[in-house]
């Protein structure tokens, strides 16, 4: 290493107290400025004395660099310039830049740190995020049944219709039938729906606040009557079949299916409320 | 020695001193609306945990505005959370913007932006954003609308009843600065 950009430097085997293989180049080509150090795994500590010494010809080569004395020097200053661009020209690119970091942003612009924002604060967790998009995609699942479900709701209530025996003909079966199945269903898809909210993991500890919190508060209603319709039901049917008049608690079956049906659809409605016409 | 110590410490520092903030600027208030459109629905959520700083050097200033992703508040949990997960609100917590604006522009009753939002991991440039300023002793009071997209961070539009969300999430900014 001996041009410098008109700067000679001792070589590096001449400064045995400070670093036997350390190299400083400074190369220069106006207006751009290039400092590279090597330097090799293993440096002795430089005594007090040679660090002085060298701290001091790096203020001498500061100093004649600021005030423009490498002027006689450009030539084979530009030379090695061309040669460096070249060396460099091999390097792999710098790595881009990720999103946290804009191209635009500049050193004395501020920073996170600058508006009390710890690490903690600004750095995200992809497992969280997973479990955000495990939660979304269960509840989809549960809304998306939730609807279904609708289906064999409306379809047992409508059903419920024939289900008592008329003018105490209790032979005819078929539309209690009917009703049982439809009822049964709706239950099974009620279940199965339920199990998709009550599986989808927690991902926030805060009070549910707007239509959720209706949602959320009607399961009171509609989850004990989805268990006690079914065996109102059964008693029921098992009264009419053995020719009796329905009585005792099973006489409110009915009104039990109707409110937990009525329950069911305001639930739907709580979490999609405010609709804006 | 002394002499050595001197000219080091001069010669180290002077582009320390020289990189010094003409002037500063800090968030005082703040409140951030997104509003969200469908046909059944028109939702706004809303962040007052901005925060905010602007470094003024060399004749140019440099705004940095963030806010948590989960500071944004529709008024129904269950929302928030999901918006949370559309955006990838866990994965990227924070929403950036900065600007940078000529200080002699500082005082102008409109600010003419070149913004840079950083959100949901993408990165969207935002040019000629007018902001109005009104100006009360201390306080700068600037208001403005950001015409943010659900494409230009690449997120897919959540749906209710199978029908998407409109695209245009526009960000009212409603906010006040004070030199420091």
């Amino acid at each position: 290493m001996r041009s410098m950009g008109g700067l000679s430097f001792a070589p590096a085997n001449d400064r045995p107290s400070l670093a036997p293989t350390a190299v400083i180049a400074i190369t220069t080509t106006p207006p751009k400025i290039r400092l590279t150090i090597n330097k090799s795994a293993e440096l002795p500590i430089p005594s007090p004395g040679a660090l002085m010494a060298f701290a001091s010809r790096i203020t001498l080569l500061a100093a004649a660099f600021a005030f423009n004395l490498t002027a006689p020097a450009q030539q084979a200053a530009q030379q090695s310039a061309q040669q460096q661009q070249t060396e460099l020209a091999a390097l792999p690119n710098a790595p881009v830049p990720i999103a946290s970091q804009p191209p635009a942003q500049n050193p004395t612009g501020p920073s996170l740190s600058d508006l009390g924002l710890t690490p903690a604060d600004t750095e995200g967790s992809a497992k969280q995020q997973a479990l955000f998009d495990r939660r979304t995609h269960m509840l989809k699942i549960h809304q998306r049944l939730g609807l279904i479900t609708v289906i064999p709701v409306a379809a047992a209530c409508i059903s419920a219709i024939g289900a008592p025996p008329e003018h105490r003909d209790y032979t005819n079966t078929d539309s209690r039938d009917i009703h049982v199945a439809l009822g049964a269903t709706a239950v099974a898809m009620y279940a199965w729906t339920a199990s998709y909210a009550i599986r989808a993991p927690r991902v926030s500890n805060e009070h549910a606040r707007g239509g959720v919190k209706w949602h959320k508060y009607l399961i009171y209603l509609h989850a004990p009557g989805m268990i006690l319709t079914p065996i109102l039901g059964a008693m029921a049917f098992d009264q009419v079949q053995s020719g009796q008049k329905v009585h005792g608690i099973a006489s409110a079956h009915g009104a039990v299916a109707a409110i937990t049906a009525a329950s069911y659809g305001a639930a739907i409605v709580a979490v999609s409320w405010p609709i804006h016409f | 020695m002394t002499k050595l110590r001197v000219t080091l410490l001069l010669f180290f520092a002077s582009p320390l001193l020289a990189q010094s903030p003409d002037q500063t600027w800090l968030l005082d208030q703040s409140t951030l609306t997104y509003h969200m459109s469908h046909p059944l629905h028109e939702v706004d959520g809303v962040s007052h945990a901005a925060r905010g700083k602007g470094i003024c050097h060399a004749g140019q200033c440099d705004f940095l505005i963030a806010a948590p992703v989960k500071s944004f508040d529709s008024g129904d949990s269950n929302r928030d959370l999901h918006m949370i997960q559309t955006t990838r609100g866990a994965q990227y917590p924070i929403v950036q913007v900065r600007l940078r604006i000529p200080q002699s522009a500082v005082n102008l009753p409109t600010l003419d932006c070149d913004l840079e939002v950083q959100f949901a991991g993408q990165t969207a440039h935002y040019t000629h954003v007018q902001f109005h300023q009104t100006i009360d002793g201390a306080a700068h009071h600037i208001t403005g609308i950001v015409p943010t997209t659900l494409t230009d961070f690449h997120i897919d539009p959540p749906t209710f009843l199978t029908v998407p969300i409109k695209n245009d999430i526009p960000i009212r900014v409603d906010t006040t600065w004070r030199p420091s």
